[in-house]
Order: structure tokens, then sequence, then C-alpha cells
């Protein structure tokens, strides 16, 4: 049984900027439901409002151009990321995150804009988008502000939102565009399980950087690196960024292992 | 708060409408508003998939759903399977394969496979395995209903179907 709130869906973005507003610190806004739904069925969450964002066009659809570079809308789902062309062929590495979030029935109902303001340690969109240089478009009845994906994420579970502000879109450089890429995430069971280490890296003729989940209070992203950099010297720079936990599902000590153990596998062999 | 939301939608190919306040999730919504029991409840938190529907061509964890999100929505469920009391084809695949034990996960698994079939009239192993990743099922150990979907989709080989039935 869930708590009791009231329901809202506004349609245009001006609306919904209002009643976030309105409802300042009282309401939630909901997108996919996967991570939110749980956390008020547990009781862990209880707003008085969920506001449903799927709704707002500005929030929808996933759209390219050489100059603008990639621009997908917090609503989009992990399915619509997998499945669309341009980002199959210019941004793989994020089309494998979002293929590689929980199962079938999650993939299709959870959003990158969820993922992202969820703001786990382990966010598969997270450290992959970071990787990419990836920027988050925060809207409020305020204006419109455009911060680095790295300065979103201030600790577990928290972001730079304000609560009247929401996750408009995900901003990808076109620079990013056909970076080379290597993913891997360590998992105790497929489809059922968050990571327990994650590291995506992307290279292009200019950078190379590792997104490390699962490591630290937030995804973390590495310095920009050379591309040609040794694998010594990637794993220098991800040990710098990353401060592991021991808990429940990995100690410190193995996850700093796996990320060392996936940046040397992943290294000769990004496609 | 409590406001009443209508929520039309059309489940089975039957149409329904109902008054709900916001916070009913679409499973409840199923199960109680409209009386179709076939779609259980299990961890009530998007792990286990006995509450998968179909909603607009994709599954998803109706335990993790508003019902009035569904609103104006195609749903599909368990009771849509068998028509005049006959069992639909994946049915009678899972039953012939003891794809079915305790029963509970049935519902949800069939429409996560209903889904891939939709996509894959003839997957793989690997496919059927990935498009129930998200349904769990503490009895068969998974082998049967693999074989099940392998043995509706005309692809169970006869030497498999032998040991079977050993």
């Amino acid at each position: 049984m869930l708590h009791e709130f009231s329901y809202l869906a506004p349609r245009e973005r001006k609306d919904l900027l209002q009643l976030l507003k309105k409802h300042s610190g009282q309401a939630r806004l909901l997108a996919g439901g996967t991570d939110l739904l749980c956390d008020i069925r547990l009781g862990t969450d209880k707003p008085a409002y969920l506001i449903d964002v799927k709704h707002i066009p500005e929030m929808q659809g996933i759209t390219w151009s050489e100059r603008d570079g990639l621009a997908i809308g917090a609503t989009v789902t992990c399915i619509e990321i997998m499945r669309h062309p341009v980002i199959a062929k210019k941004f793989p590495l994020l089309a494998h995150a979002a293929g590689h979030i929980g199962s079938a029935q999650l993939r299709n109902r959870a959003t990158i804009g969820g993922n992202l303001c969820t703001a786990s340690p382990c966010a598969d969109l997270g450290c992959s988008s970071l990787a990419l240089g990836a920027r988050v478009e925060l809207a409020s009845v305020r204006g419109t502000r455009v911060i680095p994906m790295k300065e979103f994420f201030t600790g577990v579970k928290a972001t730079q939102l304000k609560d009247d502000e929401v996750v408009q879109r995900v901003l990808y450089p076109a620079e990013a565009a056909g970076a080379a890429w290597g993913m891997e995430k360590l998992k105790r069971i497929k489809g059922h399980d968050l990571a327990v280490v994650s590291v995506a890296i992307a290279r292009t003729a200019t950078w190379l950087r590792v997104g490390i989940g699962s490591c630290a209070p937030t995804p973390v992203v590495t310095a920009d690196l050379p591309p040609q950099a040794t694998a010594a010297a990637v794993v220098a720079a991800a040990f710098k960024v990353v401060n592991p936990i021991d808990d429940v599902r990995a100690s410190r000590d193995f996850r700093l292992f796996m990320v060392e153990e996936f940046i040397r596998k992943l290294l000769p062999a990004l496609a | 708060m409590n406001t009443k939301h209508t929520v039309a939608v059309t489940v089975n190919g039957k149409k329904y409408t109902r008054e709900v306040v916001g916070h009913r999730t679409l499973l409840r919504f199923l199960r109680e508003d409209l009386g179709l029991t076939g779609t259980k409840e299990g961890c009530g938190a998007g792990e286990c998939g006995a509450c998968t529907v179909i909603l607009n061509g994709k599954t998803v964890n109706s335990c993790l759903v508003l019902a009035p999100e569904a609103d104006g929505a195609t749903i599909e469920t368990v009771e849509g399977e068998a028509k005049n009391g006959k069992l639909s084809n994946l049915q009678e695949a899972f039953h012939r394969n003891h794809g079915v034990q305790c029963g509970f996960c049935t519902p949800g698994m069939l429409m996560s496979v209903k889904a891939l079939l939709k996509e894959h009239p003839k997957p793989t192993v690997d496919q059927i395995k990935e498009a129930i990743e998200g349904n769990f099922c503490r009895c068969t150990g998974y082998q049967q209903i693999i074989e099940s979907v392998l043995d509706a989709t005309g692809q169970l080989k006869p030497k498999t179907e032998e040991m079977r039935r050993v």
C-alpha cells in the first residue's frame, strides 16, 4: 500500500514550473517511478504531491546536431536510448549503459532524468555520461541553467537540484560523438543487482576519460587524460577520484582491485 | 489530497473506466478495481516481475506504475491469454513442458514472453533469458520455462524433449 499523495500531471512546462514553486519541498517529481515508488512504498519518502513530468514536451525526445551535440529529454526511457539510431551510432557507450540497467520491465520505464536525480553512487547513466563529458540542463521559474554533470552530483542520493528545479535535458558535446568506448559492470546477478563496481571509458583523438560507479559517494570521473595514456597512468588517475567503502556488497579493497582490473581489461579493447 | 482521477483503459480488448485516488497502483487497480486477479503482487518493488503486464506494447512492473499514469493506455494481462476456456499456445507450451509449478510467477512470465515473441517470433535461448531476467521463478530453475518458450516457437529439439520425458 502506498502512502497517500496527490498526483498531478501538468501538460505544459510553465505549469510544471509553477507547481514546483508552489509545492516546493513537498513535491517529488515522477518520471519512470522505478526508484521513487519504491521509496514511497518503503516509507523513506513521504511527499504530499507527486508531479508527473512525462507530458512535458521540453523534457521529451532525443535531438542531435553537429553544432549542438546530443540532447536527451529527461523523461526519455532506457529503452528509447538503447534503440535510438543516432545514439547507437555516435554514443554507443550510452546505448550500452542504458541497455544494462535492471530488467526489461525497468528499462521500459526508467528514465535518464530519474537515473541521474536518484543520484545513486552506482547510477549507470551517471558514470557513462560523465565519461562523455555530459552537462545537465536545469529549469525553474527563475530560469534555465546548464551545469557540468560532474558538479550536479553532490553526495549519496544528493544533487545540486533545488526544490523548485527540474532536470530538463541531458546534453552531450558533439566532440564526444564517435568516441571509442568500453564499459564493464560487476554484478552478482544479471538483471537484478546494482553494480558493485562499474567502469566506463571513452576516448577521442584529444582525451580519454574514465567514469566510475559505486566507488565513491557519487559516480565520479577522472581528469582528462591524453588518449594514449598507459594503463598505469589511467589506473593512477582513477584511484585519485575513487574512495570506495566496505559494505555488504563488496570491500573497499575488492572494489579498488576491480577498478584496476576493468581498466586494464577495457583499455586495449576500446572500440 | 485524495483527488479522484478518471482512469480509462483498454484491458485485453475490453474498455473500463474507473475513478481512483492518485496513489493507487496499476496493480491494485487491475486486481481490486477491475477484478482481474490473474496479475500477482510479489515484492511490490520492481524486483520479481510477478506483476508484469504489457502497457502500450511494453512490459512494466504494474506495482511501479500509478493507475492515473495509465489513463488512456492499452493493457494486456494474463486474462487475455485463454479464449473461451481454451489455453493460448503459449500457455499450452508452459503446461506441456512443466513451465508452471506453483504458478505464482506464471502470469508475469507469460507477459514477458508474449512481449518477446512480438519482437522475436523465434527467439534464441539468450534472448529468452534476457526477456525473463526481470521475472523470478523459485520453482522451476527456469529450464522448463525456457523449454516452454522454445516449444511454443517450434524450436524444441527432439533430443531435449526425450530427456525431459525420462
